[in-house]
């Protein structure tokens, strides 16, 4: 019996040794990262009897954390090649690069809640606002010098990234706007001489490229990210001055009434998962849809997976006589709970400059959101990338204020609905017009 | 005497506490600490994105749950998904363990072969089976061979949630099968004797000896069953990518509450929400031992 308590005491013991070292350190965490190069470079320091040990810190780099989401292999590659460029030109500052493989934004804002957020991160236009008034974000205004050219990005892609008083938080670090792909081999057998311009010309090349159950003639997105514009043709507007959503009139109808019937009406129109593909680059690639709405995104990849594909590109139809298309972007934000905000500002405005964007837009991966880069690039003449830069001038960029998240869920679960022929598309999109106003009202 | 005793008494409650210890903190650091830090959560908006705070806001957060759509449609789906994948998957693994009960040739190779879908992880067996009910896949393949009508499955709303249930149903089946399985061969051989003299078939030796004397494993399966799937959450999250969708047909309630918590960050209302999870499951069980009656013990 004795012997049995004086056991059990002595497993008690350690295991209250061992909770208190866990919580000793998990105290001292976060000192003791940025403090580990310090101390153990010290060490030699104190050998040699270096009177100064405050003179030898700046020699020691500053690490840095980058974090984005993933990417194509190449893609990686290159990025980690301008961070070798920035790196061999700022040696006291180390970069290093996470990616966050799965639901980037889930991960972002746990980390940064948790307080161990990265110090420079990509931001999606998109959830931007949302992110901007939660205030975890950095104001880049006095950072800037006048060496870093604000105007020389497309004013456009900067102001994604302005809180309402004009306050920039990130700069964008590329683009690309939609574009109309399409396979060149089916237009010339269906006998279609050039790109549709206008919708209807679109309307009826897609009813003769379409094959039953082989081929759609348009492989469609049905989701707000890529009808936005839609809802403008015709004089729609997304959401009111508070954000609410406001879609549900008869002037964004029509414009979306078009994708519709191109589906329930024409049948000439199918979702990448009506073909088996994952999105619309793969329906494609695979020869499923003779023409899709992509950006740049999709070239690097069918030229990687389908190099045999004979594809062409050009500006997306034009709707009620007016250009549209979608803009997407994503900046280079900063953390406010950074403590080396010197550092991530000069990754910034490296990856953000003249410099690095010509390293990092080079291959064509994506659009360089600066002017000059462009230019000196060459895109707007490139004869696939052509079509993509031209749109950026009359653009709609993804991105409608702070509510837009819940705006885009219940639009899409909506829309699909409609898309699929389950219901009307006016209760569809007055139902999704409710219930993102409900959860609106009840999310404050 | 007394003294001596209580002293005893004392002494051994002591070692008892002290074996127990590890498994007091861990449990009381990971599962009740957590329970009453969700029960707190729930009364409050929290806000934790740009410096964590805690507004006492008394019943809103239940409240807000009467006027949430979402709510009840992810309810509805869930106990439609109950009331679909409990019976399958318990007939399922009594069939199975019947069959592997029976003197078979090779049994263990097919005992291996029918545990393996629970030995594998479900991300796996999901993305196998999105394959599988791909729009051109094996079993479009299949319906078509056989001229039945085919679905879009994981894309039209109408069928969505029976891919996910056909999922689960497979991936949970021979869990049961086992425990099924074990009690199966627990059940004396004289019993069944005596039945044959009597002149029973093996049908009515099943239905007469085998199922009632498995009456207590039935419950415990059928409570484990319907706990499991009252939690579904990996498989209608990596069909619908995340968003329940298409129209929300894919949506059970333990994808909304990670949406709420996740997504938006509003741990309140998702704290809320698993609580009316955690009440729901509690009535079930309670009708269950009600309908089971006292034959448990």
């Amino acid at each position: 019996m004795k012997k049995r308590l004086s056991l059990s005491l002595v497993l008690v013991l350690a295991f209250a040794l061992i909770l208190t070292a866990c919580g000793g350190n998990n105290g001292n965490k976060g000192k003791k990262a940025s403090e580990s190069p310090a101390a153990s470079s010290s060490a030699p320091a104190t050998e040699s009897a270096s009177p100064s040990p405050s003179a030898e810190a700046p020699k020691d780099p500053v690490e840095i954390t980058l974090s984005g989401w993933g990417a194509s292999p190449e893609e990686q590659a290159l990025l980690q090649q301008t961070l070798d460029e920035f790196q061999a030109k700022n040696p006291d500052v180390k970069v290093k690069y996470e990616v966050i493989a799965d639901q980037y934004m889930d991960v972002i804002k746990t980390r940064l809640v948790g307080g161990e957020g990265p110090d420079v991160f990509y931001m999606d236009a998109f959830e931007a606002p949302k992110m901007i008034e939660s205030g975890v974000l950095e104001p880049l205004d006095s950072y800037v010098t006048d060496d870093f050219d604000i105007a020389d990005f497309e004013e456009p892609l900067v102001n994604a990234f302005k809180s309402p008083d004009g306050k920039s938080y990130g700069f964008p670090k590329d683009f690309s706007t939609l574009a109309m792909f399409y396979n060149k081999k089916m237009f010339a057998d269906a006998g279609i001489a050039a790109p549709p311009a206008t919708w209807e010309e679109f309307l009826d090349a897609a009813k003769k490229l379409t094959k039953d159950k082989t081929v759609y003639g348009f492989g469609a997105a049905p989701e707000l990210a890529r009808q936005m514009y839609m809802i403008k043709a015709f004089g729609g507007k997304l959401t009111d001055e508070n954000y609410n959503a406001a879609f549900a009139t008869p002037e964004a109808i029509q414009g979306l009434q078009l994708v519709i019937d191109q589906r329930v009406v024409d049948k000439t129109s199918g979702q990448p998962s009506d073909a088996g593909a994952g999105w619309g680059g793969e329906m494609f690639g695979q020869g499923k849809a003779a023409m899709v709405f992509e950006g740049n995104w999709a070239i690097p990849y069918l030229n990687a997976n389908f190099p045999e594909l004979e594809y062409a590109t050009a500006e997306l139809p034009t709707v009620n006589g007016q250009k549209g298309t979608m803009a997407f972007t994503v900046a280079y934000v900063m953390n406010k709970a950074s403590e080396k905000k010197e550092a991530s500002w000069k990754l910034i405005s490296y990856l953000t400059g003249k410099e690095g964007m010509k390293t990092w837009t080079s291959k064509g991966f994506a659009l360089p959101s600066r002017k000059s880069v462009s230019a000196e690039l060459g895109y707007d003449k490139d004869p696939l990338r052509g079509a993509l830069v031209a749109g950026a001038s009359y653009a709609t960029p993804w991105q409608a204020g702070p509510t837009l998240p819940i705006i885009s869920t219940n639009f899409n679960n909506q829309f699909v609905s409609a898309y699929l022929g389950d219901q009307k598309l006016d209760a569809a999109m007055a139902t999704a017009q409710e219930t993102s106003n409900k959860e609106i009202k009840a999310a404050k | 005497m007394k003294g001596i005793l209580g002293n005893r008494r004392a002494k051994e409650n002591i070692a008892g506490y002290s074996f127990m210890f590890p498994t007091i903190v861990i449990i009381g650091t990971f599962v009740i600490l957590p329970i009453l830090y969700a029960l707190f959560l729930s009364f409050n908006k929290v806000t934790l994105l740009g410096g964590v705070n805690y507004d006492f806001v008394g019943l809103k957060n239940f409240n807000r749950m009467i006027d949430d759509d979402k709510v009840w449609i992810s309810l509805k789906n869930t106990a439609k998904y109950v009331l679909i994948v409990v019976p399958c998957q318990t007939m399922l693994a009594l069939i199975l363990a019947a069959a592997l009960n029976a003197k078979l040739r090779g049994r263990n190779f097919f005992r291996t072969v029918y545990f393996l879908p629970t030995i594998t992880s479900s991300a796996v067996l999901t993305l196998i089976f999105v394959w599988i009910l791909n729009n051109n896949g094996l079993l479009n393949e299949l319906l078509g061979m056989l001229h039945f009508p085919t679905h879009n499955w994981l894309a039209e709303p109408a069928v969505a949630l029976f891919g996910v249930m056909l999922m689960n149903i497979y991936s949970t089946a021979p869990g049961f099968m086992v425990i099924y399985l074990a009690s199966m061969q627990d059940i004396s051989h004289n019993i069944y004797e005596s039945a044959e003299i009597d002149g029973a078939n093996a049908w009515t030796k099943f239905w007469k000896i085998t199922v009632p004397l498995l009456k207590p494993v039935t419950f415990f399966v059928v409570v484990l069953g319907v706990i499991g799937s009252f939690q579904v959450f990996d498989q209608a999250y990596i069909v619908s990518r995340g968003d329940g969708g298409p129209n929300n047909s894919t949506l059970t309630i333990v994808l909304l509450i990670y949406k709420y918590a996740f997504k938006n960050l509003d741990m309140g209302y998702a704290s809320a929400l698993a609580l009316l999870l955690a009440i729901v499951i509690m009535l079930f069980t309670l009708v269950q031992r009600k309908l089971f009656g006292d034959e448990k013990n």
